[in-house]
Protein backbone atom coordinates (compact mmCIF):
# COMPACT_ATOMS: atom_id res chain seq x y z
CA UNK A 1 0.00 0.00 0.00
CA UNK A 2 1.33 3.33 -0.89
CA UNK A 3 1.80 5.88 1.45
CA UNK A 4 -1.14 8.16 0.49
CA UNK A 5 -3.63 5.18 0.28
CA UNK A 6 -2.35 4.17 4.04
CA UNK A 7 -3.08 8.30 4.92
CA UNK A 8 -6.58 7.82 3.25
CA UNK A 9 -7.65 4.51 5.12
CA UNK A 10 -6.32 6.26 8.39
CA UNK A 11 -8.12 9.27 7.42
CA UNK A 12 -11.38 7.81 6.56
CA UNK A 13 -11.45 5.44 9.23
CA UNK A 14 -10.79 8.20 11.98
CA UNK A 15 -13.89 10.13 10.24
CA UNK A 16 -15.78 7.36 10.80
CA UNK A 17 -15.16 7.02 14.85
CA UNK A 18 -15.32 10.75 14.95
CA UNK A 19 -18.66 10.38 13.16
CA UNK A 20 -19.91 8.27 16.05
CA UNK A 21 -18.79 10.17 18.92
CA UNK A 22 -20.05 13.61 16.95
CA UNK A 23 -23.71 11.87 16.67
CA UNK A 24 -23.51 10.35 20.26
CA UNK A 25 -23.14 13.77 21.57
CA UNK A 26 -25.57 15.10 19.59
CA UNK A 27 -28.27 12.19 20.30
CA UNK A 28 -27.46 12.54 23.60
CA UNK A 29 -27.20 16.15 24.22
CA UNK A 30 -30.84 17.10 22.38
CA UNK A 31 -32.37 13.57 23.65
CA UNK A 32 -33.16 12.08 20.47
CA UNK A 33 -33.32 8.50 21.58
CA UNK A 34 -35.00 9.78 25.27
CA UNK A 35 -33.74 10.37 28.32
CA UNK A 36 -32.09 7.42 28.78
CA UNK A 37 -29.18 7.82 26.25
CA UNK A 38 -26.77 10.13 27.76
CA UNK A 39 -24.60 12.88 25.77
CA UNK A 40 -20.54 11.23 25.83
CA UNK A 41 -19.03 14.01 27.40
CA UNK A 42 -21.91 14.06 30.54
CA UNK A 43 -20.88 9.91 30.56
CA UNK A 44 -17.17 10.92 30.57
CA UNK A 45 -17.57 13.50 33.38
CA UNK A 46 -18.72 11.05 35.74
CA UNK A 47 -16.41 8.48 34.90
CA UNK A 48 -14.03 11.22 35.94
CA UNK A 49 -15.60 12.92 38.69
CA UNK A 50 -13.48 12.85 41.62
CA UNK A 51 -16.53 11.91 43.90
CA UNK A 52 -17.10 8.91 42.48
CA UNK A 53 -12.80 8.03 41.77
CA UNK A 54 -13.17 5.74 44.60
CA UNK A 55 -16.03 3.81 43.52
CA UNK A 56 -14.85 2.94 39.92
CA UNK A 57 -11.33 2.53 41.49
CA UNK A 58 -12.78 -0.34 43.66
CA UNK A 59 -15.14 -1.39 41.15
CA UNK A 60 -12.23 -2.08 38.71
CA UNK A 61 -9.35 -3.65 40.87
CA UNK A 62 -12.21 -6.23 41.77
CA UNK A 63 -13.64 -6.67 37.81
CA UNK A 64 -9.90 -6.80 36.99
CA UNK A 65 -8.57 -9.10 39.78
CA UNK A 66 -12.09 -11.74 39.10
CA UNK A 67 -11.13 -11.54 35.27
CA UNK A 68 -6.87 -12.32 35.68
CA UNK A 69 -7.63 -15.33 37.85
CA UNK A 70 -10.19 -16.61 36.03
CA UNK A 71 -8.27 -15.95 32.98
CA UNK A 72 -5.24 -17.52 34.54
CA UNK A 73 -7.17 -20.74 35.93
CA UNK A 74 -9.69 -21.09 32.26
CA UNK A 75 -5.79 -20.89 30.59
CA UNK A 76 -4.47 -23.84 32.68
CA UNK A 77 -7.46 -25.91 32.25
CA UNK A 78 -7.91 -25.45 28.61
CA UNK A 79 -4.63 -26.18 27.78
CA UNK A 80 -4.48 -29.10 30.29
CA UNK A 81 -7.80 -30.36 28.59
CA UNK A 82 -5.96 -30.23 25.16
CA UNK A 83 -2.52 -31.70 25.79
CA UNK A 84 -4.42 -34.64 26.99
CA UNK A 85 -6.57 -34.93 24.34
CA UNK A 86 -3.16 -35.51 22.46
CA UNK A 87 -1.32 -37.70 24.96
CA UNK A 88 -4.51 -39.92 24.88
CA UNK A 89 -5.80 -39.53 22.06
CA UNK A 90 -8.67 -41.69 22.79
CA UNK A 91 -10.15 -39.20 24.97
CA UNK A 92 -10.36 -37.13 22.24
CA UNK A 93 -13.99 -37.05 20.89
CA UNK A 94 -15.03 -36.58 24.26
CA UNK A 95 -13.02 -33.45 25.33
CA UNK A 96 -14.48 -32.02 22.42
CA UNK A 97 -18.04 -32.90 23.48
CA UNK A 98 -17.49 -31.83 26.68
CA UNK A 99 -16.56 -28.64 25.95
CA UNK A 100 -19.25 -28.27 23.20
CA UNK A 101 -22.12 -28.55 25.96
CA UNK A 102 -20.05 -26.36 28.71
CA UNK A 103 -19.82 -23.58 26.41
CA UNK A 104 -23.12 -24.07 25.72
CA UNK A 105 -24.29 -23.82 29.23
CA UNK A 106 -26.21 -20.76 29.73
CA UNK A 107 -23.41 -18.90 32.39
CA UNK A 108 -26.25 -16.80 34.00
CA UNK A 109 -27.98 -20.67 34.88
CA UNK A 110 -24.70 -21.46 36.60
CA UNK A 111 -24.38 -17.84 38.81
CA UNK A 112 -27.10 -18.94 41.34
CA UNK A 113 -25.54 -22.07 42.07
CA UNK A 114 -21.86 -21.01 42.28
CA UNK A 115 -22.82 -18.25 45.06
CA UNK A 116 -24.25 -21.00 46.88
CA UNK A 117 -21.21 -23.46 46.31
CA UNK A 118 -18.53 -21.26 46.25
CA UNK A 119 -19.05 -17.90 47.34
CA UNK A 120 -20.01 -14.18 46.43
CA UNK A 121 -16.48 -12.95 45.58
CA UNK A 122 -15.20 -16.38 43.81
CA UNK A 123 -18.35 -16.66 41.35
CA UNK A 124 -17.06 -14.11 38.89
CA UNK A 125 -13.78 -15.98 38.85
CA UNK A 126 -15.47 -19.00 38.39
CA UNK A 127 -17.54 -17.90 35.56
CA UNK A 128 -14.70 -16.21 33.62
CA UNK A 129 -12.63 -19.03 34.17
CA UNK A 130 -15.53 -21.12 32.37
CA UNK A 131 -15.70 -18.41 29.68
CA UNK A 132 -11.77 -18.66 29.21
CA UNK A 133 -11.56 -23.21 29.18
CA UNK A 134 -13.41 -23.05 26.12
CA UNK A 135 -11.41 -20.55 23.50
CA UNK A 136 -8.27 -21.77 25.01
CA UNK A 137 -9.56 -25.51 24.49
CA UNK A 138 -10.65 -25.07 20.76
CA UNK A 139 -7.19 -23.05 19.83
CA UNK A 140 -4.40 -25.24 21.61
CA UNK A 141 -6.17 -28.35 20.39
CA UNK A 142 -6.45 -27.11 17.00
CA UNK A 143 -2.99 -25.89 17.26
CA UNK A 144 -1.96 -29.35 18.69
CA UNK A 145 -3.19 -30.99 15.45
CA UNK A 146 -1.54 -29.00 12.53
CA UNK A 147 1.55 -30.59 13.13
CA UNK A 148 3.20 -32.17 10.08
CA UNK A 149 3.47 -35.95 10.23
CA UNK A 150 7.05 -35.45 8.09
CA UNK A 151 8.58 -34.36 11.07
CA UNK A 152 6.76 -36.27 13.38
CA UNK A 153 8.35 -38.97 11.99
CA UNK A 154 11.83 -37.63 11.77
CA UNK A 155 11.88 -36.71 15.63
CA UNK A 156 10.80 -40.43 15.82
CA UNK A 157 13.23 -41.97 14.17
CA UNK A 158 16.05 -39.97 15.54
CA UNK A 159 14.65 -41.21 19.05
CA UNK A 160 12.68 -38.78 20.58
CA UNK A 161 10.06 -39.75 23.19
CA UNK A 162 6.44 -38.45 23.10
CA UNK A 163 7.33 -35.92 25.54
CA UNK A 164 10.61 -34.63 23.60
CA UNK A 165 8.21 -34.54 20.26
CA UNK A 166 5.58 -32.54 22.46
CA UNK A 167 8.04 -30.35 23.54
CA UNK A 168 9.83 -29.66 20.18
CA UNK A 169 7.80 -29.94 17.49
CA UNK A 170 3.70 -29.67 18.99
CA UNK A 171 4.01 -27.20 21.67
CA UNK A 172 6.24 -24.44 19.29
CA UNK A 173 4.04 -25.36 15.96
CA UNK A 174 0.45 -24.83 18.58
CA UNK A 175 2.00 -21.95 19.73
CA UNK A 176 0.24 -19.35 17.22
CA UNK A 177 -3.21 -20.81 17.84
CA UNK A 178 -2.86 -20.47 21.39
CA UNK A 179 -2.00 -16.61 21.12
CA UNK A 180 -4.87 -16.95 18.97
CA UNK A 181 -6.91 -18.83 21.27
CA UNK A 182 -5.73 -16.16 24.40
CA UNK A 183 -6.46 -13.15 22.54
CA UNK A 184 -10.31 -14.04 22.09
CA UNK A 185 -10.13 -15.22 25.74
CA UNK A 186 -9.43 -12.22 27.08
CA UNK A 187 -12.30 -10.19 26.46
CA UNK A 188 -13.71 -13.56 27.34
CA UNK A 189 -12.63 -13.22 30.89
CA UNK A 190 -13.57 -9.33 31.35
CA UNK A 191 -17.64 -10.22 29.97
CA UNK A 192 -17.45 -13.24 32.53
CA UNK A 193 -16.50 -11.63 35.30
CA UNK A 194 -19.23 -8.73 34.95
CA UNK A 195 -21.81 -11.06 34.59
CA UNK A 196 -20.66 -13.54 37.98
CA UNK A 197 -20.71 -9.95 39.61
CA UNK A 198 -24.33 -9.95 38.56
CA UNK A 199 -25.12 -12.66 41.16
CA UNK A 200 -24.11 -10.19 43.87
CA UNK A 201 -20.55 -9.91 43.69
CA UNK A 202 -19.89 -7.48 46.68
CA UNK A 203 -18.14 -4.86 44.13
CA UNK A 204 -16.77 -4.73 40.67
CA UNK A 205 -17.97 -2.91 37.69
CA UNK A 206 -21.22 -5.42 36.94
CA UNK A 207 -22.78 -4.46 40.44
CA UNK A 208 -22.15 -1.06 39.38
CA UNK A 209 -24.02 -1.90 36.08
CA UNK A 210 -26.67 -3.31 37.78
CA UNK A 211 -27.44 -1.50 40.65
CA UNK A 212 -27.44 1.92 38.63
CA UNK A 213 -29.67 0.14 35.97
CA UNK A 214 -32.28 -0.70 39.02
CA UNK A 215 -31.42 2.85 40.40
CA UNK A 216 -32.09 4.73 37.20
CA UNK A 217 -28.70 6.27 37.06
CA UNK A 218 -28.34 6.78 34.10
CA UNK A 219 -25.11 8.28 33.65
CA UNK A 220 -23.35 5.99 35.92
CA UNK A 221 -24.94 2.87 34.37
CA UNK A 222 -23.39 4.30 31.03
CA UNK A 223 -19.58 4.82 32.96
CA UNK A 224 -19.53 1.61 34.27
CA UNK A 225 -20.80 0.01 30.99
CA UNK A 226 -18.03 2.14 28.64
CA UNK A 227 -15.65 1.16 31.28
CA UNK A 228 -16.32 -2.13 31.45
CA UNK A 229 -15.59 -2.05 27.48
CA UNK A 230 -13.09 -0.50 27.38
CA UNK A 231 -11.42 -3.04 29.69
CA UNK A 232 -12.67 -5.57 27.36
CA UNK A 233 -11.12 -3.37 24.73
CA UNK A 234 -7.75 -3.28 26.05
CA UNK A 235 -7.39 -7.08 27.05
CA UNK A 236 -8.06 -7.59 23.48
CA UNK A 237 -5.76 -5.15 22.19
CA UNK A 238 -3.32 -6.40 24.36
CA UNK A 239 -3.30 -10.22 23.50
CA UNK A 240 -3.37 -9.15 20.03
CA UNK A 241 -0.03 -7.36 20.29
CA UNK A 242 0.89 -10.63 21.94
CA UNK A 243 -0.37 -12.55 19.24
CA UNK A 244 1.43 -10.61 16.40
CA UNK A 245 4.54 -11.31 18.09
CA UNK A 246 3.94 -14.91 18.41
CA UNK A 247 3.11 -15.44 14.41
CA UNK A 248 6.13 -13.21 14.00
CA UNK A 249 8.19 -15.22 15.64
CA UNK A 250 6.88 -19.21 15.62
CA UNK A 251 4.74 -19.52 12.50
CA UNK B 1 -26.12 -57.42 19.43
CA UNK B 2 -22.68 -56.57 19.26
CA UNK B 3 -23.98 -53.37 16.70
CA UNK B 4 -25.49 -52.49 19.72
CA UNK B 5 -22.42 -52.75 21.96
CA UNK B 6 -20.53 -51.12 19.33
CA UNK B 7 -22.82 -48.27 19.74
CA UNK B 8 -22.91 -47.72 23.15
CA UNK B 9 -19.40 -47.54 22.91
CA UNK B 10 -19.23 -45.08 20.85
CA UNK B 11 -21.43 -43.37 22.90
CA UNK B 12 -19.80 -43.59 25.47
CA UNK B 13 -16.41 -42.52 24.04
CA UNK B 14 -17.79 -39.19 22.76
CA UNK B 15 -19.72 -38.25 25.63
CA UNK B 16 -17.88 -39.87 28.38
CA UNK B 17 -16.94 -36.20 29.68
CA UNK B 18 -20.70 -35.06 29.81
CA UNK B 19 -21.84 -38.20 31.12
CA UNK B 20 -19.22 -37.75 34.14
CA UNK B 21 -20.17 -34.45 34.90
CA UNK B 22 -23.68 -35.58 35.12
CA UNK B 23 -22.39 -38.17 37.34
CA UNK B 24 -20.50 -36.51 39.63
CA UNK B 25 -23.36 -33.63 39.89
CA UNK B 26 -25.80 -37.14 41.13
CA UNK B 27 -22.90 -37.98 43.97
CA UNK B 28 -22.39 -34.51 45.16
CA UNK B 29 -25.49 -34.25 45.32
CA UNK B 30 -26.82 -37.62 46.83
CA UNK B 31 -23.57 -37.56 49.27
CA UNK B 32 -23.76 -34.03 50.66
CA UNK B 33 -27.23 -34.38 51.45
CA UNK B 34 -28.02 -30.72 49.97
CA UNK B 35 -31.37 -28.90 50.39
CA UNK B 36 -32.89 -29.27 46.70
CA UNK B 37 -33.49 -25.71 47.45
CA UNK B 38 -29.60 -25.69 46.31
CA UNK B 39 -29.19 -27.53 44.33
CA UNK B 40 -31.58 -30.61 42.77
CA UNK B 41 -30.50 -34.00 41.47
CA UNK B 42 -30.17 -34.20 37.58
CA UNK B 43 -32.49 -37.11 37.70
CA UNK B 44 -35.47 -34.51 39.08
CA UNK B 45 -34.46 -31.97 36.63
CA UNK B 46 -34.76 -34.48 33.81
CA UNK B 47 -37.73 -35.93 35.41
CA UNK B 48 -39.72 -32.78 35.38
CA UNK B 49 -38.61 -31.92 31.59
CA UNK B 50 -40.08 -35.15 30.47
CA UNK B 51 -42.78 -35.26 32.52
CA UNK B 52 -44.03 -31.66 32.05
CA UNK B 53 -43.23 -31.04 28.54
CA UNK B 54 -45.81 -28.50 28.29
CA UNK B 55 -44.46 -25.86 30.89
CA UNK B 56 -41.58 -25.42 29.17
CA UNK B 57 -42.63 -25.39 25.50
CA UNK B 58 -44.47 -21.67 25.14
CA UNK B 59 -41.07 -20.99 26.48
CA UNK B 60 -38.83 -22.80 24.70
CA UNK B 61 -40.99 -21.63 21.29
CA UNK B 62 -40.54 -18.16 22.26
CA UNK B 63 -36.86 -17.91 22.91
CA UNK B 64 -36.39 -20.22 19.23
CA UNK B 65 -38.64 -17.51 18.27
CA UNK B 66 -36.74 -14.30 19.25
CA UNK B 67 -33.05 -15.64 18.28
CA UNK B 68 -33.97 -16.85 14.96
CA UNK B 69 -35.75 -13.98 14.12
CA UNK B 70 -32.77 -11.76 15.65
CA UNK B 71 -30.06 -13.86 13.77
CA UNK B 72 -31.96 -13.48 10.20
CA UNK B 73 -32.15 -9.82 10.71
CA UNK B 74 -28.78 -9.16 12.19
CA UNK B 75 -27.30 -11.57 9.46
CA UNK B 76 -29.36 -9.40 6.27
CA UNK B 77 -27.94 -5.97 8.03
CA UNK B 78 -24.63 -7.78 8.02
CA UNK B 79 -24.89 -8.36 4.00
CA UNK B 80 -26.45 -5.42 3.12
CA UNK B 81 -23.72 -3.14 5.06
CA UNK B 82 -21.22 -5.53 3.48
CA UNK B 83 -22.14 -4.98 -0.15
CA UNK B 84 -22.43 -1.24 0.24
CA UNK B 85 -19.35 -0.95 1.73
CA UNK B 86 -17.59 -3.53 -1.17
CA UNK B 87 -19.66 -1.07 -3.36
CA UNK B 88 -18.69 2.04 -2.29
CA UNK B 89 -14.93 2.08 -1.16
CA UNK B 90 -15.36 5.85 0.68
CA UNK B 91 -18.25 3.99 3.04
CA UNK B 92 -16.19 1.24 3.68
CA UNK B 93 -13.37 3.25 4.35
CA UNK B 94 -15.67 4.94 6.93
CA UNK B 95 -17.58 2.42 8.33
CA UNK B 96 -14.80 -0.67 9.02
CA UNK B 97 -12.92 1.54 11.67
CA UNK B 98 -16.17 2.06 14.09
CA UNK B 99 -17.45 -1.56 13.42
CA UNK B 100 -14.25 -2.72 14.47
CA UNK B 101 -14.62 -1.35 17.74
CA UNK B 102 -18.27 -1.97 18.46
CA UNK B 103 -16.83 -5.59 17.51
CA UNK B 104 -15.18 -5.76 20.55
CA UNK B 105 -17.62 -4.59 23.12
CA UNK B 106 -19.20 -7.14 24.98
CA UNK B 107 -22.88 -7.42 23.73
CA UNK B 108 -23.78 -9.10 26.68
CA UNK B 109 -22.08 -6.90 29.54
CA UNK B 110 -24.44 -4.47 27.60
CA UNK B 111 -27.38 -5.93 28.31
CA UNK B 112 -28.77 -3.60 31.09
CA UNK B 113 -27.82 -0.70 28.80
CA UNK B 114 -30.10 -1.76 25.93
CA UNK B 115 -32.42 -2.61 28.11
CA UNK B 116 -33.07 0.85 29.65
CA UNK B 117 -32.42 2.50 26.13
CA UNK B 118 -35.80 0.21 25.09
CA UNK B 119 -37.42 -0.66 27.24
CA UNK B 120 -38.55 -4.01 29.21
CA UNK B 121 -39.90 -6.41 26.79
CA UNK B 122 -39.38 -8.34 23.70
CA UNK B 123 -38.18 -5.73 21.18
CA UNK B 124 -34.88 -5.70 23.68
CA UNK B 125 -34.48 -8.82 23.52
CA UNK B 126 -34.82 -8.77 19.39
CA UNK B 127 -32.05 -5.85 19.15
CA UNK B 128 -29.57 -7.71 21.23
CA UNK B 129 -29.83 -10.85 19.31
CA UNK B 130 -29.62 -8.63 15.98
CA UNK B 131 -26.03 -6.90 17.41
CA UNK B 132 -25.35 -10.35 18.44
CA UNK B 133 -25.08 -11.32 14.53
CA UNK B 134 -24.87 -8.00 12.90
CA UNK B 135 -21.31 -7.84 13.16
CA UNK B 136 -19.63 -11.66 12.72
CA UNK B 137 -22.07 -11.69 9.73
CA UNK B 138 -20.88 -8.05 7.96
CA UNK B 139 -17.16 -8.80 8.79
CA UNK B 140 -17.14 -12.17 7.18
CA UNK B 141 -19.50 -11.04 4.25
CA UNK B 142 -17.17 -7.83 3.50
CA UNK B 143 -13.71 -10.26 3.45
CA UNK B 144 -15.90 -13.05 1.14
CA UNK B 145 -16.49 -10.85 -1.21
CA UNK B 146 -13.08 -9.03 -1.11
CA UNK B 147 -10.92 -12.61 -1.74
CA UNK B 148 -12.11 -13.41 -5.09
CA UNK B 149 -9.48 -14.77 -7.77
CA UNK B 150 -6.77 -12.29 -9.11
CA UNK B 151 -7.75 -11.06 -12.65
CA UNK B 152 -11.41 -12.07 -12.03
CA UNK B 153 -12.53 -8.46 -11.92
CA UNK B 154 -11.01 -7.99 -15.07
CA UNK B 155 -12.37 -11.25 -16.91
CA UNK B 156 -15.74 -9.82 -15.81
CA UNK B 157 -15.08 -6.08 -17.06
CA UNK B 158 -13.77 -7.36 -20.81
CA UNK B 159 -16.51 -9.84 -20.70
CA UNK B 160 -18.16 -6.56 -20.65
CA UNK B 161 -20.50 -7.15 -17.54
CA UNK B 162 -21.35 -4.22 -14.95
CA UNK B 163 -20.40 -4.17 -11.19
CA UNK B 164 -23.72 -5.54 -10.30
CA UNK B 165 -23.55 -8.53 -12.55
CA UNK B 166 -20.09 -9.07 -10.97
CA UNK B 167 -21.45 -8.59 -7.64
CA UNK B 168 -24.38 -11.00 -8.23
CA UNK B 169 -22.50 -13.80 -10.10
CA UNK B 170 -19.09 -13.76 -8.79
CA UNK B 171 -18.63 -12.17 -5.97
CA UNK B 172 -21.63 -13.47 -3.52
CA UNK B 173 -21.71 -16.79 -4.36
CA UNK B 174 -18.20 -16.93 -3.32
CA UNK B 175 -18.50 -15.09 0.13
CA UNK B 176 -21.01 -17.17 0.97
CA UNK B 177 -18.73 -20.05 2.58
CA UNK B 178 -17.62 -17.09 4.81
CA UNK B 179 -21.22 -15.66 5.83
CA UNK B 180 -21.91 -19.41 6.80
CA UNK B 181 -19.28 -19.30 9.13
CA UNK B 182 -20.46 -16.14 10.63
CA UNK B 183 -23.71 -17.94 11.00
CA UNK B 184 -22.29 -21.04 12.73
CA UNK B 185 -20.83 -18.78 14.92
CA UNK B 186 -23.96 -16.42 15.94
CA UNK B 187 -26.49 -19.13 16.22
CA UNK B 188 -25.58 -20.30 19.74
CA UNK B 189 -24.60 -16.82 21.27
CA UNK B 190 -28.15 -15.76 19.76
CA UNK B 191 -29.77 -18.63 21.90
CA UNK B 192 -27.57 -17.54 24.78
CA UNK B 193 -28.06 -13.44 24.40
CA UNK B 194 -31.61 -14.05 24.71
CA UNK B 195 -31.71 -16.18 27.77
CA UNK B 196 -29.50 -13.27 29.39
CA UNK B 197 -31.90 -10.87 28.36
CA UNK B 198 -35.14 -12.70 28.85
CA UNK B 199 -33.47 -13.13 32.50
CA UNK B 200 -32.37 -9.82 33.54
CA UNK B 201 -35.89 -8.27 32.00
CA UNK B 202 -38.02 -11.28 33.09
CA UNK B 203 -40.11 -10.63 29.84
CA UNK B 204 -40.96 -14.21 28.32
CA UNK B 205 -38.89 -17.22 27.35
CA UNK B 206 -36.91 -19.68 29.40
CA UNK B 207 -34.15 -17.41 30.76
CA UNK B 208 -37.85 -15.47 32.37
CA UNK B 209 -38.63 -19.28 33.28
CA UNK B 210 -35.23 -20.01 35.10
CA UNK B 211 -35.93 -16.83 37.24
CA UNK B 212 -39.73 -16.91 37.86
CA UNK B 213 -39.35 -20.91 38.96
CA UNK B 214 -36.12 -19.95 41.02
CA UNK B 215 -38.15 -17.14 42.96
CA UNK B 216 -41.47 -19.59 43.57
CA UNK B 217 -38.47 -22.20 44.89
CA UNK B 218 -39.56 -24.73 41.68
CA UNK B 219 -35.45 -25.78 41.70
CA UNK B 220 -36.55 -29.03 39.45
CA UNK B 221 -38.12 -26.46 36.85
CA UNK B 222 -36.08 -23.53 37.09
CA UNK B 223 -33.05 -25.98 36.39
CA UNK B 224 -35.13 -27.77 33.74
CA UNK B 225 -34.79 -24.65 31.73
CA UNK B 226 -31.49 -24.07 32.31
CA UNK B 227 -31.11 -28.07 30.92
CA UNK B 228 -33.47 -27.23 27.98
CA UNK B 229 -31.60 -24.18 27.15
CA UNK B 230 -28.31 -25.90 26.84
CA UNK B 231 -30.03 -27.73 24.42
CA UNK B 232 -31.42 -25.69 22.51
CA UNK B 233 -27.79 -23.57 22.24
CA UNK B 234 -26.06 -27.13 21.27
CA UNK B 235 -29.05 -27.83 19.07
CA UNK B 236 -28.44 -23.98 17.30
CA UNK B 237 -24.86 -24.55 17.07
CA UNK B 238 -25.22 -28.04 15.34
CA UNK B 239 -28.02 -26.86 12.72
CA UNK B 240 -25.53 -24.13 11.56
CA UNK B 241 -22.57 -26.14 11.20
CA UNK B 242 -24.68 -28.33 9.37
CA UNK B 243 -25.85 -25.49 7.61
CA UNK B 244 -22.40 -24.58 7.09
CA UNK B 245 -20.96 -27.63 6.05
CA UNK B 246 -23.74 -27.79 3.31
CA UNK B 247 -22.94 -24.84 1.74
CA UNK B 248 -19.51 -25.49 1.57
CA UNK B 249 -19.62 -27.97 -0.62
CA UNK B 250 -22.62 -26.63 -2.54
CA UNK B 251 -20.75 -23.25 -3.18
CA UNK B 252 -17.30 -24.19 -3.33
Amino acid sequence: MSMRDRLRTMGLGAFGLLLVIVSWEVIGRNQLLGRTFPALSDVLATIVDPARRGLFQRALEATIGSALRGFVFGSIIGFAMAALGVIFPPLRAGLDRLAAVMHAVPLIALGPFLIVTLSREGTPTAIATLAVVFNVFVATSAGLRVGNPLHHDVLTVLGAGSWERFRRLELPGALPFIADGLKLAAPAAVIGAILGEWFGAPRGIGIVIVSSLQNYQIDLLWSAALLGAMLSLVAFGAFSVLERWVVGRFR
Amino acid sequence: MTAALGGARTFASRYWGVLGILAIWQVYVSTQNLNSIVVPSPTAVFADVLTEPGAYLPHVWSTTWVAFVGLCVGVTLGIAVAVLSWLSPLLSGIVTPPAMVFRSVPVVAMIPVIARLLGYDIRTVLAITVIISFFPSFVFTLSGLRDLPAGSADVFSVLGSSRLTYLRRLALPSAVPNLLVAIRLSAANCVLAALVAEFLMGTQGLGYLFVRTRSEMDMARSWGAALVATVLSVSAFVLAARLEQWGRERWR
